[in-house]
């Protein structure tokens, strides 16, 4: 499965997807990044989880105009961990969070515990 | 962390139909209960027509007219994942890695109106996914033609002696370039039915309670209890989903592809960041962040400010 995503992933690399924008701190706990093609489907989810981090100080997210596809996301740290660690836990955390979800919908599917219509 | 994030959230399906499903996730949060719901909707690839190449038409309707009634009309997508989009195709403008073909073509001969339906739009790309003893039920590209008769939508009316031909190119997209590549008809989303958070504002003539119908979803939780003060704690912890497909693929898949968008995304992210890793900016700010490269001047080719 990760392979399988690595391979994806490869596919479509896209040097213009991920930037750090100015205004990072000088010792990396605090720094914004500038998502490619992104809105509020992983931008919330994103904020949520960063903030979840108990190393996280601050975590928020905009879409500074609705026409331009960007989606710009800071986050500052209390300084044990650096913005950049902050972000990579968080997207693990949420793919994670994604799998017990399809885990646990996939189990109850085939679990036939339900009400259903037939055609 | 409240027992919520240590079990992970829980999912009850309450009733598979036809089309639909319909369940209920109980301990997530809404940022990500919201990222589902929109990815559902939004950004699951599927096929639908995009080009389409009139040959002849002398129906009462407009190229363009029909031309927009045939995107609209869903296709079996469930392979679709075999297929590449246009854009990541080396080909010129569409070929069979990236897209399928389907011809159109009918004349009325008779006195009576004749009715064009779905049904009558054939496949004509050879895919080597396809398997076709398997009575052409999974075969991509192919419209859905889920009412009893199996006739599907009707395109268009024909008079005697008008007649309609054109091949169409149905390609991979999401439904954030254009809603025709929704694989969801109809998204249903609720949670606090009984607006305990105050997250909705009921407008009312008298009295709110007994003009506003009960959601059908009250039943699932506990109503609130007479002059129960305000809670502003409180979060939403249950969602009531009803995923209703167009048929291009199954309810189930969408949900579990849904899913897997969201994991994909998230997935290129991180591998961007590894490839990150390797330029200098990362590697500023980690070493920066162990305390080496504390104070020295910035990266001249980087505007820190």
């Amino acid at each position: 499965m990760e392979d399988e995503v690595e391979e994806q992933s490869a596919q479509v690399l896209d040097p213009t997807k991920f930037k750090i924008l100015p205004g990072a701190s000088e010792d990396g706990s605090a720094a914004s990044f500038q998502l490619m093609n992104e809105d509020h489907t992983l931008g919330y989810s994103l904020q949520y989880v960063i903030m979840k981090n108990p190393e996280v100080e601050f975590c928020g997210y905009s879409i500074p105009h609705p026409s331009e596809p960007k989606m710009n996301i800071r986050i500052q740290t209390y300084g044990k961990i650096s913005a950049i660690d902050a972000l990579e836990s968080g997207l693990d955390n949420l793919i994670d969070l994604c799998d017990v979800v399809e885990e646990k919908f996939i189990e109850q599917v085939n679990s036939g515990n339900y009400k259903s219509e037939e055609p | 962390m409240n027992r919520s994030s240590e079990q992970g959230p829980e999912v009850t399906i309450r009733r598979v139909g036809r089309e639909d499903v319909d369940f209920v996730v109980k301990d997530m949060d809404l940022a990500l209960a919201n990222s589902f719901r929109r990815v559902m909707i939004g950004e699951i690839p599927t096929l639908a027509i995009d080009l389409v190449e009139i040959e002849i038409n002398t129906s009462v309707l407009a190229d363009e007219f029909i031309a927009h009634r045939l995107g609209l009309i869903p296709l079996e997508s469930t392979l679709v994942d075999n297929l590449l989009f246009t854009r990541d195709c080396d080909c010129d403008q569409y070929c069979d890695k990236c897209s399928v073909e389907l011809m159109l073509s009918a004349r009325c001969t008779t006195d009576a109106t004749m009715d064009v339906y779905t049904r009558d739009l054939m496949v004509t790309t050879v895919s080597q996914y396809n398997n076709y003893d398997n009575n052409n039920n999974n075969n991509l590209g192919q419209p859905i033609c889920n009412d009893q008769e199996g006739k599907g939508i009707l395109i268009c009316k024909l008079r005697k002696h008008q007649e309609l031909r054109l091949k169409c190119v149905a390609k991979k997209g999401i439904a954030k370039e254009h809603a025709k590549w929704s694989p969801t008809a109809a998204m249903g989303f609720e949670y606090d039915p009984w607006n305990k958070l105050r997250h909705t504002d009921y407008w009312y003539e008298e009295d709110a309670n007994e003009e506003w119908p009960k959601s059908a979803n009250c039943d699932w939780e506990e109503p609130p209890r007479e002059n129960e003060p305000f809670d502003y704690n409180a979060k939403p912890n249950q969602y009531y989903f009803t995923v209703e497909s167009a048929g291009s693929l199954k309810q189930h898949d969408i949900v579990m592809r849904g899913i897997d968008v969201l994991q994909k995304k998230l997935a290129g992210i991180i591998f961007e960041l590894k490839v990150l890793d390797e330029t200098s900016e990362k590697s500023r700010l980690d070493t920066e962040f162990q305390g080496t490269a504390y104070g020295q001047t910035p990266n001249p080719e980087y505007n820190w400010n």
